[in-house]
């Protein structure tokens, strides 16, 4: 089909600077994901000391640290180590699990729905307080309201999210008993019960961060020059406040909520110990405790491309948003 | 301006208290950390402030021994990152080799995008855990966040006319890295040093709650925690008051960050 040639030499080169742009970052992104497979890769082989002797003792079998040794193909050059273990990965095959024999994969992909649904309710919960908030704080004339603000979020910032758990445990969980203290209930509207406490406790991370980005660009965006032409227009509150002043505003925050999935994530190793939610977090915990070499490395291998993949959608996303960010 | 001032003294004090109640209280309590002193599980009274704990140790004595630990790892696993970090970050900024720049910055990027609890819990897995394990573990994985900073900052004082200026001068190589690029660049990674504080403090506490760093019958506030956990229904003193006293910690350092930069931003301005 052939296309009118109405676009105009600027608009090509908007077009081509663009798409340089957008390939600069998927670039950026493969050489990231690359690394973090190097380091998922090197985490055994970076160990101080003999892994299979640290897990099995020092007076094991020898047969048996020579299966082990086999089982963990150390007992090949580590060229050929990495090349069996990038061509596994392409195959969805990450291994099998020492402790419980089991294929890593397979443990992954149970366990990662229910972190990523703590990810999914924090982020609403997160949302649906942070926007609002923000908002009222920007357009507040009562000049304290901001200094409250900083001095809250400031101390909001600075209580670890395993002290806030333990005391939402304790008086949601055992003083009024309205949230369950054990166990887990996989589907989505009965898995709610069990998620909401854990992710308003994220959420007491979140949404310091995110309403103070948010507030920021808010009051940046309100000092610019469409801001009074809208105000000059007269147009309605409710239209104000979304095309004048929240969509030009919300890039930074999309970029940051991007960021702060991998922040979540770490998190979740936390919040899924003390809540004993079945997720991915708690896997590596316990893999860890038990030096499962390959649940470790298969949890870091995916915990790290996730996030490649979720802040590559962020920063793209707030391009398409907001051309004015920079691909930096 | 004002407000920043405020707020660095509100956090200095209460940094300088929970500091001087660790130095304090150590000294002069009657009961030793680890001593059995009482029967398990007594609650508050005027003789045991914050109660004993499962084997009858005294809760106020063990949560004050504990601050120049937890404090005193952070300082390490802040500052070692801090230096690496710095260094990195300036050398990067001057390194003539485009592939060289290129891998490295692409590693920093890596670690950067795994998140450090993640990266910290797996690295463990390799040292054993330990307070000593996390010190390690922080200078393998922190030092790439501040080598981001300090690359970012040293690229834009490398364009400034001053080092033109100094270059044209015929200064050495050495001189200008030592005399403008350090100062400059460590200002902002300082800054930042200070905000990741409290970052590592609950690092080091939550990988010890973990039992992932420092094991019982260590005094470690994120190791108290743990122990006092199973029974969280009945000797809640146990578990709060060494959490208390850790956001204690982390609100005043958090203060003091919060009006360094209100303070810095208000001089630009």
């Amino acid at each position: 089909m052939a296309m009118p040639e109405r676009s105009s030499p600027d608009v090509e080169q908007a077009r081509s600077r663009l798409l340089k742009k957008v390939t600069a970052r998927l670039a950026r992104a493969a050489a990231v994901s690359f690394w973090v497979m190097v380091i998922a890769f090197g985490l055994i082989r970076l160990a101080p000391g003999d892994p299979v002797l640290a897990r099995l003792g020092a007076e094991a079998a020898p047969e048996a640290i020579d299966r082990l040794r086999h089982a963990l193909r150390l007992d090949v050059d580590p060229a050929t180590q990495f090349v069996e273990y990038t061509w596994g990965m392409l195959h969805g095959r990450l291994g099998t699990s020492i402790e419980t024999q089991r294929d890593v994969a397979t443990i992954i992909a149970e366990s990662l729905p229910v972190t990523l649904g703590i990810i999914a309710v924090t982020l609403a919960m997160a949302l649906v307080v942070a926007v609002p908030l923000a908002l009222a704080i920007a357009t507040s004339r009562r000049p304290w309201v901001p200094y409250l603000f900083r001095a809250t979020t400031s101390v909001m910032l600075a209580i670890p999210a395993f002290f806030t758990a333990l005391v939402g445990l304790i008086v949601f969980g055992l003083h009024w008993q309205i949230a369950p203290i054990i166990g887990y209930e996989p589907g989505f509207p009965a898995n709610l019960r069990f998620l909401w406490l854990p992710a308003l406790v994220i959420c007491t991370h979140l949404v310091p961060v995110l309403s103070r980005v948010l507030h920021a660009s808010l009051v940046q965006t309100r000092g610019e020059e469409f801001v009074e032409t809208g105000i000059i227009r007269g147009v309605s509150r409710l239209r104000f406040t979304w095309f004048y002043l929240l969509k030009p505003s919300l890039a930074p925050s999309i970029v940051l909520l991007s960021y702060m999935v991998g922040v979540m994530i770490g998190s979740t190793v936390i919040i899924e110990t003390i809540f004993s939610l079945p997720g991915i977090g708690r896997s590596l915990v316990g893999a860890v405790i038990n030096r499962d070499y390959p649940l470790v490395q298969g949890i870091v291998l995916v915990f790290g491309l996730f996030v490649v993949a979720v802040s590559l959608a962020g920063d793209l996303l707030a391009n398409w948003l907001d051309p004015r960010v920079g691909a930096t | 301006m004002n407000e920043g001032r405020i707020g660095i003294a509100v956090g200095a004090t209460m940094l300088l208290t929970v500091v001087a109640a660790g130095i304090a209280v150590p000294l002069l309590s009657e009961f030793h950390p680890n001593e059995l002193v009482a029967i398990p599980f007594r609650p508050p009274s005027r003789e045991y402030f914050f109660g004993t704990d499962q084997l009858g140790r005294d809760v106020f004595t063990r949560v004050f021994a504990a601050v120049h630990r937890d404090l005193g790892v952070a300082f390490l696993g802040v500052s070692i990152p801090l230096v690496l970090g710095t260094a990195i970050g300036i050398l990067l900024s001057l390194a003539t080799s485009r592939v060289v720049a290129a891998l490295t910055t692409s590693l920093i990027d890596a670690i950067n995008a795994l998140p450090l609890l993640v990266l910290a819990i797996a690295l463990i897995a390799l040292f054993g855990p330990g307070l000593q394990s996390i010190v390690i573990v922080l200078a393998m994985t922190n030092w790439a966040r501040y080598a981001r900073i300090a690359r970012t900052r040293a690229d834009v004082v490398a364009r400034m006319p001053y080092i033109e200026a100094a270059r044209l001068q015929g200064y050495p190589r050495h001189r200008i890295l030592l005399r403008h690029f350090v100062p400059n660049v460590s200002a902002e990674t300082l800054a930042y040093a200070l905000s990741d504080v409290i970052l590592v403090i609950m690092l080091i506490s939550g990988l010890s709650f973990l039992s992932l760093g420092a094991a019982p019958p260590t005094a470690e506030w994120g190791v108290m925690m743990s122990e006092g956990r199973p029974f969280v229904q009945n000797a809640w003193w146990m578990t709060i008051f060494p959490g208390l006293a850790l956001c204690w910690a982390g609100i005043g350092l958090s203060f003091i960050a919060e009006g360094l930069s209100r303070r810095e931003r208000g001089a630009g301005e």
